[in-house]
């Protein structure tokens, strides 16, 4: 659990942020540290005879420095909270060459350390993936694939074991350092690793303590009928129409519950008068 | 040489064959492959299955038109055809 004196207000997101993870369902930081951290942090996964498991950070204390980042902290307070909790699980993904892609997948819920009543959360942020990467990552390097937008859907993998490659499908490709956020319900896999290289990736859970009551990012209601509009009209991977409705109704609710009592009100307006549609040239 | 089935793998937005393609998946009949996610990839073969119908593919299975699981908490992404298209392969 958090302190509030580890937050700082400069390291809180912005709205516009949070709706991008409302959206999307990540978010990118890039915590600043000495040149050689990350490097030496990759030496010391390089030396580690066995999968250490939820331990990775027991053997490797830095790690931890990663996720106690002010910038870290504070991405993860807008999120879920400045109470929220990290889980016991953990593990460090060691991505040898040659390595294939993984299928697109949701992770599993069957993780005994999560909080207990954990399940798919399709309209709030209760748990999220904290991805960090201690080498630079390059599309050969077997990056982590995204569907943007998908954490608001809920499939059995195996409905969906035949998509392959989406036309919206991003790739983490980053610098050493990051660190990749995302909604524990995001569609997403390990790509192949073509290059000759090992690509770590090491993963924490963090997880929501309490429900909001007021937004914990640094909010501006005056902002909130834009950020309806975004939540109404931006695009994340292109979806079949009938779930667009279903779709903007989770980002809607997702982002009242985290908002509190600060949630957008919804008021009707007509949108359909004005000016006439223009004769066909 | 031996005339072998690929299989294409097209979901599109809706049950139109012309619109858009939101994902695939060429599975080629050869042993020990499968079908990775590309990094690299920035587009689709295909913008649609019409497309694909365009460039010799054949439709083998068209989505069902009761369309996706609406009123279900399971959701698929896309609606699905499967093409082939026959050529000679090695054995």
């Amino acid at each position: 659990m958090t302190s509030t004196t580890d937050i700082s207000v400069e390291n809180l997101l912005t709205d516009y942020q949070v709706a991008n993870f409302v959206i999307n369902g990540y978010h990118i930081v890039e915590p600043q540290f000495p040149a050689d951290f990350h490097s030496k942090v990759y030496s010391e996964l390089e030396l580690l005879p066995m999968n250490p498991g939820d331990e990775i950070n027991k053997v490797i204390p830095k790690i931890d420095q990663v996720y106690e980042h002010p910038a870290v902290i504070g991405a993860l307070s807008s999120l879920l909270g400045r109470d929220y909790t990290r889980a016991a699980h953990r593990h460090c993904h060691k991505n040898h060459p040659g390595t294939r892609s993984q299928a697109w997948h949701q992770d599993s819920l069957n993780i005994p350390t999560l909080d207990e009543g954990h399940g798919r959360v399709s309209d709030h942020v209760q748990s999220v993936l904290v991805m960090y990467y201690p080498q630079y990552v390059g599309s050969n390097m077997g990056p982590t694939a995204l569907i943007p937008g998908s954490h608001l859907f809920t499939a059995a993998a195996d409905r969906n074991a035949s998509h392959g490659n989406f036309r919206d499908q991003i790739v983490a490709v980053v610098p050493a350092g990051t660190v990749l956020i995302l909604h524990y319900d995001i569609w997403h896999a390990g790509t192949a690793n073509t290059s000759d290289q090992i690509r770590y990736m090491v993963k924490y859970l963090f997880e929501r303590a309490s429900e909001s009551t007021e937004p914990t990012w640094n909010h501006d209601p005056d902002k909130d009928d834009h950020i309806f509009e975004r939540l109404e009209h931006d695009e994340a991977a292109l979806i079949q129409r009938s779930l667009v409705s279903k779709r903007n109704y989770r980002r809607t609710t997702m982002w009242n519950n985290l908002a509190g009592n600060a949630g957008l009100k919804y008021e009707y307006h007509d949108k359909w008068s004005g000016d006439w549609p223009q004769p066909n040239k | 040489m031996a005339l072998k089935q690929r299989l294409l793998y097209l979901s599109a937005q809706s049950t139109d064959p012309r619109s858009l393609a939101l994902s695939q998946a060429l599975h080629e009949p050869v042993r020990d492959t499968i079908v990775e996610i590309d990094p690299m990839r920035t587009s689709l073969d295909y913008e649609t299955v019409h497309d694909a119908v365009c460039d010799g593919w054949r439709v083998v299975h068209f989505p069902d038109q009761r369309g996706s699981l609406d009123g279900s908490d399971i959701e698929v992404f896309g609606y699905q055809f499967v093409l082939e298209k026959l050529d000679q392969f090695d054995d």
